[in-house]
């Protein structure tokens, strides 16, 4: 079924004006998530083999998607889909400027935007047990998680980059995966990030199953040592999906098999 | 002002809580008037950089006071030659200090700067109401929030930021006071300083270098994760940075002046015991309630806690103000000064001798 | 099987959705929220039909799930007391849909199967699946998500939305507890009608 929209998609937009983007598989797993299971206990989550972009969406890339999509040019695009922050460090609605560079990840991208984009080279943005348990990674280790030095180089890059622009994709080593720049480069649209439900002061621990979530409870972090994630889950929360920020960007993920 | 409202009734939206019959563009995130629905005179508060406060409130009725912070995150120097990436309110630690007057109304407007990584939000010790305004005030890089309160308690409070991680925003830097006048006011002094205290973690010890990038050419100290949660911290500084109140930077007063100081603890984790050596405090409004205390060497300021302190300065020279769990203030870097300047009192202090110990008593110790 | 789902709705979307935005939309304003690309329905008659149709008169509007036994059976009650309130003041009946997010177990019967329990008519109330089209993006404009439970069932919040006749958001609520005062006072006000 898939393989037929792939079809019927290609043949609508006839040949991408972009290079295809380079996607690697990752294997089926299973992993305990930084976020607490609604009883505030550890979660653990499964997830399916999927393929994802080994590099986040670039300017460049993104400027020939907006090239092939007016709609989604800055100026254009519905006040619904993207707020006025869309794209504001570009030069012009297809003009990257000096400091924009084409290989840079693509941030001030609404989270519309950024669905787009993916389902315009036939992928989605990845769920947030997706993201995360790539993310889980480096180069090694599928779960890298509990080394205390590898999550210290995450929080000192991601302080050393203060007040500059996200510097160019690729620069650092790939995970066991072949994946880079989960951790350190930038923030990362999750299509369900709107569903980890911060409560509006988050300092307040869960308070277990609420009837306003509906079985869920409000956002609490099981393991509360993953400083940088937690960064990570507060940046995205507070944005409502038209919003756009100069850290957020986005990376997209295939189903196997698609 | 328009997008405020659209980021308040995002704040509804997301977070699942009731709203009022309004939506995005018409929802307003506060009633102008208030509940009294009799329009305060509004004042635009003017803010200035510690160690200085704003001038003394001589009103003697209520207004809306307008006050416009900034969440900013900025690398400048933590020790001579080195620098620290901090998360401030209006780019200083401690941000400024708010000064209002009991029974006025606080609109609070928090912008985050866009180039912030961080989504900010603010929570005042002097608010009474949910996260002490924390929860009307996530505001992600590029917007702003904007939430009223009353002020109705008089007294000295932190102010901080609790986005999660809340201790790293702290360790960073993100703290500042305000000082809620009583009605009466303040009786007049001849200088009020501000002095925040805290606890900084960083990767390499006190005065040893970080790494430099083409971005940062001074070495840059990176937040130190592991340190922070044993609280042993390689900074203790007042006003964020070693020597803030050292030299060109020191806090002055002449003989006779009375002195107030609004002393707060931002924290994260370390108890201050406040200390200015060879000075008594006059008066110490303890715990920054209304029990004042008389006479005091040393007052313990507990992180997220403050103190308004008098002292009558009454004879000259340079006096430290420390955190007298020593090694904080001569191996960590909690250290100020106080210059008193003026006419020698010798009938308060003065030095009578000096030199080798008479031949006789040398052979007795 | 979901995800495939998904992904194929994901097709759709940009295979021909957000190109052909029909011209009824076309004169909406820029923040209607019938101006998400095109998201095709079916109620619990199995009536089809886009959401956009459903412009022309104010309306609430929400979602939720059929096997969620919590939040939504406390939703549709609750946009049901908004209904009832409406007409007591006098207002003119105002319709609701709800649209589910769960459309693999939310089939035309189960919707039947839910209306029939809560005695929705379907001219006033319905339920309805989505066919066809990007139901997240419905979500997203709501400020509805929601996320897959390990144990089964969603985690998600709960917003009704009220739309004027263009799908502007007038007002929401997160329709839990008693009647919504404030929230009917802006339906009335949206007809022109006295406030109670």
């Amino acid at each position: 079924m898939g393989r037929i929209a792939f079809a019927m998609l290609l043949a609508l937009l006839g040949s991408p004006a972009y290079a295809v983007a380079r996607y690697v598989k990752l294997p089926a797993g299973t992993f305990i998530s930084a976020l607490a299971a609604p009883n505030g206990g550890p979660q653990r989550v499964h997830v399916a083999a999927f393929w994802m972009r080994v590099e986040p969406a670039t300017n460049g890339e993104f400027l020939a998607f907006v090239r092939a999509h007016p709609r989604w040019q800055r100026g254009r695009v519905l006040p619904l889909f993207a707020g006025p922050h869309y794209l504001a460090a570009w030069r012009g609605p297809l003009t990257l400027g000096r400091e924009v560079r084409a290989d840079g990840p693509v941030t001030q991208v609404s989270w519309f935007a950024a669905r787009a984009f993916c389902a315009g080279e036939g992928a989605r943005l990845p769920t947030w047990d997706e993201w995360e348990y790539a993310a889980a990674a480096d180069a090694t280790r599928r779960d890298a998680r509990r080394d205390p030095a590898r999550n210290a180089a995450i929080l000192a890059a991601i302080q050393a980059s203060t007040g500059s622009y996200p510097g160019a994709i690729g620069r650092h080593r790939a995970d066991v995966y072949g994946v880079r720049d989960l951790n350190r480069l930038l923030w990362e649209w999750t299509d369900d990030y709107a569903a980890m439900f911060p409560s509006a002061d988050s300092r307040n621990p869960g308070t277990g199953p609420s009837l306003a979530l509906c079985g869920g409870s409000a956002l609490a972090f099981f393991d509360r040592t993953q400083y940088a994630l937690i960064m990570r889950v507060a940046a995205l929360a507070a944005l409502r999906p038209s919003e756009a920020a100069p850290r957020v960007g986005f990376r997209c993920v295939r189903n196997d098999g698609e | 002002m328009k997008h405020h409202s659209v980021a308040a009734a995002a704040l509804t939206l997301l977070f699942a809580t009731a709203t009022a019959a309004a939506g995005p563009g018409s929802l307003s995130a506060y009633s102008a008037s208030g509940k009294s629905g009799q329009a305060l005179p509004v004042i635009k508060e003017t803010l200035v950089a510690p160690p200085d406060v704003p001038a003394a409130i001589h009103r003697d009725y209520p207004a809306r006071v307008v006050v416009q912070l900034e969440t900013k995150e900025v690398v400048k120097k933590i020790a001579s030659g080195l620098n620290y990436d901090f998360w401030t309110f209006n780019g200083t630690v401690p941000g400024p200090l708010i000064r209002v007057r009991e029974g006025d109304t606080v609109e609070l407007h928090l912008r985050n700067d866009p180039s912030s990584h961080m989504t900010h939000n603010i929570d005042l010790h002097a608010v009474m109401g949910p996260g002490g305004g924390a929860a009307a005030t996530m505001t992600p890089p590029g917007q702003e929030s904007v939430f009223a309160f009353k002020a109705m308690r008089a007294g000295i409070y932190v102010y901080h930021c609790a986005t999660p991680p809340v201790p790293m925003h702290i360790a960073n830097g993100m703290y500042g006071m305000i000082l809620v006048e009583p009605p009466q006011g303040l009786p007049p002094v001849a200088h009020e300083y501000y002095v925040m205290q805290g606890d900084f973690y960083t990767t390499t010890g006190y005065k040893y270098t970080g790494y430099t990038t083409g971005a940062h050419p001074t070495p840059l100290l990176a937040f130190d994760l592991q340190k922070m949660l044993k609280e042993q911290p390689t900074y203790v500084l007042f006003n964020g940075q070693e020597g803030s109140l050292i030299g060109d930077h020191a806090l002055h007063a002449k003989v006779g002046d009375t002195v107030r100081l609004f002393v707060g603890d931002g924290g994260p984790n370390l108890t201050s015991s406040f200390h200015i050596i060879g000075q008594i405090f006059d008066d110490v409004q303890v715990e920054g309630g209304t029990l004042v205390n008389h006479n005091v060497q040393t007052t313990l300021i507990p992180p997220g806690g403050a103190v308004t302190v008098e002292l009558k300065t009454l004879v000259p020279g340079t006096f430290l103000l420390v955190d007298h769990a020593i090694t904080r203030a001569f191996m960590k870097g909690a250290l100020g000064q106080l210059v008193v300047s003026g006419e020698p009192q010798p009938e308060l202090y003065h030095k009578v001798s000096s030199g080798p110990a008479p031949a006789d008593k040398a052979g007795a110790f | 099987m979901k995800r495939r789902i998904d992904l194929v709705f994901g097709f759709f979307l940009v295979a021909s959705l957000w190109a052909n935005i029909s011209a009824a939309a076309a004169a909406l304003p820029d923040d209607s929220i019938y101006r998400i690309p095109a998201l095709r329905l079916v109620d619990q008659d199995g009536k089809a039909f886009e959401f956009a149709s459903l412009s022309g008169r104010p309306r609430l509007v929400g979602m939720f799930y059929g096997s969620c036994r919590m939040a939504c059976p406390v939703e549709i009650e609750s946009v049901k007391r908004i209904q009832a309130a409406v007409r007591a003041a006098g207002g003119r009946p105002i319709a609701a849909i709800l649209v589910s997010f769960d459309p693999a177990h939310d089939t035309v019967p189960m919707l039947r199967m839910a209306a029939a329990e809560h005695h929705l008519r379907g001219s006033e109330f319905e339920l309805a699946r989505p066919q066809q089209g990007d139901y997240r993006a419905l979500g997203a404009v709501l400020g509805i998500a929601w996320r897959p439970l390990p144990g089964g069932g969603f985690e998600h919040n709960t917003v009704i939305a009220l739309l004027d006749a263009q799908g502007r958001i007038v007002a929401t609520t997160d329709g839990r507890g008693k009647v919504p005062t404030e929230f009917v006072r802006a339906v009335l006000a949206r007809e022109g009608m006295p406030l109670p």
